[in-house]
Formats: C-alpha cells, structure tokens, sequence
C-alpha cells in the first residue's frame, strides 16, 4: 500500500518537529523491538515498546501496520520526508504554554486551511497581551492586540480631541 | 608894481589883440576886399612892435613871474587832476567794490543756491532711501511675523499631536498591561483564526513560494 505524500495525513496532535521526532524514535524502538523478536532467545520475550497516542493516530489515519516492516519503512520515510520539506509557520503567543486543546485546533485550521502538512512552531512573546505573530519563511504577521491598538490609534485619537472639545465646550 | 605893470601889459595886449580881431572880423561881412591891405599893415605894424618890445616885455622877472605862476597853476592843475584822479580813483574803487561785491554775491548765490540743491537733492535721496528701507523693513516684519505665526501653528499642531500620539501610547501601554496575559488563548483562538483567514492567501503564497 504505497502513499502519495498528499495522502499522508498528520494527526493534530503532532504539532512540530518536536512531535515527529518523537514519532521516529517511536518508530525506531519499534523496529529495535522486531530485531530484537527475531533473534530472541527461548523463553525470552522482549518487551513491546508501547506507542504515543499520536502514533497511534497516525497509524490509524493513514492505514498502516507497525508489524511489518514495509508499512515502518515507508512510515519513516514519510517523517522523514515532512520534517525536512514540510512548511513550518512560527507563532509567538503572549503565554509561555498554549494549551494542548488551543494547538489542537490551530494545526487543524492550518492543515485545513494552509497545508495539509504544516507544522507549527510555538514562541513565547511577552508583551502582546493578546492575538499572537505570525511568521512563515519570508512574511511577518502582526495579529497582536498591541498592533490593533497601534493601527486604531487614530480612533483613540479623535476620541480623545472629541472628549477634549467637549470638555472645552 | 610888476604885477601892475603886468597886469597893464596884459591889459593892453587884451585890448591890442580884441581890436585887431574886431578889424579883422569887420571886412569879413562888408569890405572886405578893401580893408584887407591895412589890416595887413597894422598887423605888421603889431608884429615889428611887438617884436621890437619883446625883450622889454619878456625880460628875466616877468619870465620867472611867468614860471612861478605857470608852477604855481601847474601845481594847482596837478592838484586838481590829482583830486579828480583820486575822486575817480575812489570812485573807480568803490564802484569796483560794488561790482566786486555784486559778483562775489552772486556767485555766493549761485554757489550755494546750488549748495543748497544739492542738499535738497541728497536729502531727498535719503528720504527716499528710509522710506524704501522702511518699506522694505515693513514687508520684511509682515513675512517674519507670518513665518513666525505658521511656524508657531505647525508647532502647537506639532506638540498636540505629539501629545495625543503620546497619550494614545500612554493609554495602549496601560491597556496592554493591564490586560498582561489575563485573556486565555482559547478565548482568543476566534480572533486570530479571523486574521489568519484574513491573511490566508499572503501565506499560502509564502510556503508556495517561499524557500
């Protein structure tokens, strides 16, 4: 059952690189774990590592079996391929850990929205007070309440002169 | 006695003279032609006499009485025309002063009359120099005075602005940290997916394109 890359699908819980490492050492005890099956000795039985929810969705979602050896081959290619070619979009948020539930939902917009394969790095900057930045390879985006202030400051402004008329008035 | 005698002589030759000029003139207007042979007698007759007399008449002191009157009269005649000569001269003299003074006072006049139109000339020059100048001292008052009061405009424009862009950033800077990290992220997961979804196609276009 071969794949074609935009077939691949990444559950929303693999949110970064960080995410598909994890999913390849997973990988890689799986298949230390099948190497080490077929050379155990009698009476010896090693212990199955046990696997991520994430890989578990992976798994799940692109219709693979862990046990043979193509499907892990090809699964590791895959991973290989998303980490090195995937497009990555940084997002710098005013908290210094986003939720679980909020990234959740973020890589699924994106990956609806933007890539099928996108992957999200999280930053902390502090300062925003809300919205967050983001950055992709060459643009920068402001979705921060510090710019919307920024770019409103014109209402401030004539409210302020309005109120300063009234006042004087 | 010499003077009677001279006196005597005089009168006599007067006399002589004034009958022989009273015949002479008498033949002119009736006889003449027949009284002209004997006046031409007499008259020779007068002439040898007096030339027969002459020395008897003329000696040395009627000479020097002669001389001394002839001095005396030549004095007074010197004296007189010395007089008339110093009159004239006084004359001359003041009339010379009075021309001297007329020309002296009419090229005064002249001079300063002129002298004074050449003051009138730079006065007026200079008047008309300060009143350019003060033209020119006016218009540049009203440029300055309207540069100053554009220049004061743009600056109390410039301070109100900059104090309104100061008290906008005072009350965005307390906003914001008021608000510090108070909002959750999920609350705001509806506003940023509105600005992505706002921005979606510039990103789209940056992973397509982008290294």
């Amino acid at each position: 059952m071969a794949h074609e890359p935009t077939d691949f699908r990444l559950p929303p819980g693999v949110i970064g690189l960080v995410d598909l490492g994890r999913l390849s050492r997973e990988l890689q005890a799986i298949d230390e774990f099948v190497v080490q099956a077929s050379v155990r000795e009698a009476g010896k039985q090693p212990t199955l590592p046990r696997t991520s929810r994430n890989l578990d969705q992976l798994v799940k979602d692109n219709s693979y079996n862990l046990l043979r050896d193509v499907d892990r081959q090809e699964l590791r290619a895959f991973l290989e391929a998303v980490r090195s070619r995937a497009p990555v979009i940084h997002m710098s948020f005013a908290t210094a850990d986003p939720s679980i539930v909020f990234l959740q939902k973020m890589i699924i917009w994106l990956r609806t929205e933007i890539h099928p394969l996108i992957l999200l790095q999280v930053g902390l900057r502090p300062g925003l007070a809300a919205g967050c930045i983001v950055r992709t390879a060459n643009k920068y985006f402001d979705f921060s309440l510090r710019k919307h202030f920024d770019q409103n400051k014109q209402v401030l402004i004539d409210m302020l002169q309005e109120g300063s008329v009234v006042s004087g008035g | 006695m010499q003077l009677g005698s001279l006196l005597l002589i005089i009168g006599a030759t007067t006399l002589g003279a004034s009958v022989a000029i009273a015949m002479v003139a008498r033949p002119r207007h009736h006889k003449h032609a027949q009284i002209k042979p004997k006046a031409k007698e007499n008259e020779k007759v007068y002439t040898e006499t007096a030339e027969h007399d002459v020395e008897h008449i003329f000696n040395d002191e009627f000479r020097e009485e002669l001389r001394n009157r002839g001095r005396l009269h030549f004095e007074k005649i010197i004296g007189e025309n010395a007089m008339f000569l110093q009159q004239d001269l006084r004359l001359t003299t003041s009339q010379l002063n009075d021309y001297m003074k007329q020309e002296i006072t009419k090229t005064l006049k002249d001079e300063f009359a002129k002298y004074e139109q050449s003051i009138m000339d730079a006065k007026q020059l200079a008047i008309d120099s300060i009143v350019k100048t003060q033209t020119a001292i006016e218009e540049q008052r009203e440029m300055l005075g309207k540069q100053l009061e554009e220049q004061i405009t743009a600056e109390k424009q410039r301070r109100i602005n900059r104090f309104e862009q100061a008290m906008a950033e005072i009350i965005n800077h307390y906003v914001v940290s008021a608000i510090g990290d108070q909002i959750d992220l999920n609350d705001q997961l509806e506003y940023i997916l509105s600005d992505l979804e706002v921005n979606k196609k510039a990103i789209i276009e940056d992973i397509t394109n982008g290294a």
